[in-house]
């Protein structure tokens, strides 16, 4: 067939299709009704096996470009993932991250672990090098804890401070989680860095025999903090060993394979952050004993990890939510 | 014509019909990046201009705190939620991304959910530090920073709109005659590929009479050999151009 009665033989699917694509705005395109998206979907059948044959009888002519540009327009406008609603919100805090915490639990082991030797680290620093203690922990803490304040300003800017604590400990577990693509490594360094400031300032605080107070002041909110720090470093290490053992994947397509395992874990473990940074501005610094302090920092532990270990496991959840169990059943859990 | 983009990814669709998509480049992605810039430079300004006519008339001794509160938030909201939100609701475009006809576009051919959205805009911290995202981009052959590698997305081109009138091919020019003439012999040898070169060289305009001459002796040297006609055959008598003339009409008639 010559490329003319080509083109006047099937130019009329084309504009066709064209003008439906010129239509769509947003990367959607803006119909509702099922007539014209299975039209869609005809015409740009039609259109790709036209640009087969194009490729074949035409490789060098305007033509095959035009159909291959429209056939590539055409083509995520017909394929796209499911749209997020608000209606799976909750399935994905009750179910989702509690199974994917879960299924990365040696992620999780690894990452406390850093965070660990961090925490030794520091701890025998300021053991071992009394000359180097004042370097490593500024002694105006000192003087700070011993008028029983640590964290500067009190409530009065509080909400300033809630603001900047929970923006300042998001954009650390952000960067816990994102460093993964770099092999993991800025995702090590921040756990270690993170359980090296814990470790020295306790050890000074330990030499001071100031315990009460500090932990007083640390565990309301440490408790949920240090948690998403380790849940985030654990996504960020996720992504880091899909780099570097892909398995039967290539190293990219095992990576973005993690990052979408991983990624809503990270940012729902994020958002818990709200929460911590909150304790830590009003909380406190508060002028609550030290035993309401403590108490609250074990109900906030309790609560986390009873979500984490016991939320949307089968078949209980299941049942409780009401999803058929049969259907239920063949999903893999966790 | 346009040539062929060399950065070009290769997608095959469900019916295995391979689909090409001219990713951007480097050098138009860090220009989308500048636009996007100065509109969030502009936005900041904005928002701190509001905050501000605001806060003047704030009095009491929380004044400060909230003030400050007021242009942390903003701040933030802005620097993260700009691309985020951009590239959520307008199908992958920034307004940089769309003064540059730039997209965002999943590596499978797709649009990007909003899966792999967040997680390239949370990675971009990543390549922002030292400008590791330039130099991973620069590396890569279809010019991916770390966030389309972490996310399996890839920015494309898509503003080369080719119009279907543009891309029919101009109609040959018939200079000498438009009668197809006696029958070739041997014509059934010859098919689309030699039709296809015939009508390209027929619908050249602009060429010198001469010039047009010697190639038209050149092109009928070749289809006479693949015609395989006798040497006393009338056609090679004709002059070539009218030969051509006439065996592209009868080709023409032949393949319609």
């Amino acid at each position: 067939m010559s490329v003319d009665a080509f083109i006047a033989e099937r130019q009329a699917r084309w504009c066709e299709l064209e003008s439906m694509i010129n239509r769509s705005r947003r990367g959607r395109l803006r119909t509702t009704s099922a007539a014209d998206l299975e039209r869609f979907g005809i015409l740009f059948r039609h259109t790709s096996s036209d640009l087969a044959i194009a490729r074949r009888d035409y490789p060098d002519a305007s033509i095959t470009e035009y159909l291959n540009q429209l056939c590539a327009r055409a083509h995520p406008l017909l394929y796209r993932g499911s749209p997020v609603r608000l209606s799976t919100l909750p399935r994905t805090f009750v179910v989702e991250i509690p199974r994917r915490w879960r299924a990365a639990w040696p992620y999780m082991l690894a990452s406390v672990g850093m965070l660990a030797l961090g925490f030794l680290a520091g701890w025998l620093a300021v053991y071992l090098r009394p000359d180097l203690r004042a370097s490593i922990v500024p002694a105006s803490l000192f003087d700070q804890m011993a008028r029983g304040q640590v964290s500067g300003g009190g409530l009065d800017y509080a909400p300033l401070a809630a603001f900047d604590i929970i923006q300042n400990n998001i954009r650390v577990a952000l960067i816990a989680f994102a460093g993964g693509v770099l092999l993991g490594i800025p995702t090590g360094l921040a756990l270690v860095a993170n359980g090296w400031m814990l470790g020295s300032v306790a050890a000074a605080v330990n030499i001071g025999g100031y315990n009460l107070q500090f932990w007083s002041l640390i565990v309301p909110h440490g408790v949920i903090e240090l948690s998403i720090i380790v849940i985030a470093g654990g996504t960020g290490l996720m992504l880091g060993d899909a780099v570097l053992r892909p398995g039967q994947l290539r190293r990219g397509d095992a990576l973005s394979a993690a990052a979408r395992r991983a990624v809503w874990l990270a940012c729902g473990a994020a958002l818990l952050l709200i929460v911590a940074g909150c304790l830590e501005a009003f909380v406190s610094p508060s002028g609550l004993p030290a035993a309401a302090k403590l108490a609250i920092g074990a109900g906030t532990g309790a609560g986390l990890y009873s979500w984490l270990l016991f939320s949307g496991r089968h078949p209980r959840a299941a049942a409780r939510r009401g999803v058929g169990r049969a259907a239920d059943a063949m999903m893999p859990v966790g | 014509m346009e040539s062929a983009p060399q950065d070009t990814l290769r997608v095959r669709t469900a019916d295995n019909v391979a689909l090409g998509f001219a990713t951007a480049g480097l050098g138009s992605r860090l220009a989308a990046q500048l636009v996007d810039g100065l509109a969030v430079g502009v936005l900041l300004v904005v928002a701190f201009a509001a905050i501000a006519a605001v806060a003047a008339s704030l009095t009491g001794p929380q004044a400060p705190v909230l003030t400050a509160l007021l242009f942390a938030g903003a701040f933030t909201a802005i620097v993260i939620g700009y691309f985020l939100v951009f590239e959520l609701v307008s199908g992958g475009r920034t307004p940089g991304k769309n003064v540059l006809g730039l997209r965002v576009m999943s590596i499978d051919g797709s649009a990007p959910d909003v899966t792999s959205i967040v997680i390239r805009n949370v990675v971009r911290v990543i390549d922002y530090a030292f400008g590791i995202g330039i130099v991973v981009a620069f590396f890569h052959p279809l010019s991916r920073r770390l966030g389309d590698l972490a996310a399996g997305t890839v920015v494309v081109r898509e503003r080369s709109k080719l119009s279907l009138a543009a891309a029919a091919a101009p109609p040959p020019i018939i200079l000498r005659t438009p009668d197809p003439g006696p029958g070739i012999d041997g014509i059934e040898r010859l098919g689309a590929p030699e039709y296809n070169a015939l009508r390209i060289y027929l619908s050249r305009s602009g060429l010198a009479p001469e010039q047009r001459q010697r190639l038209a002796g050149q092109i009928t040297t070749r289809l006479l050999a693949r015609l395989d006609l006798p040497p006393s055959a009338p056609e090679r008598m004709w002059p070539p151009e009218l030969f051509l003339e006439r065996l592209y009409l009868q080709l023409d008639q032949r393949l319609r």
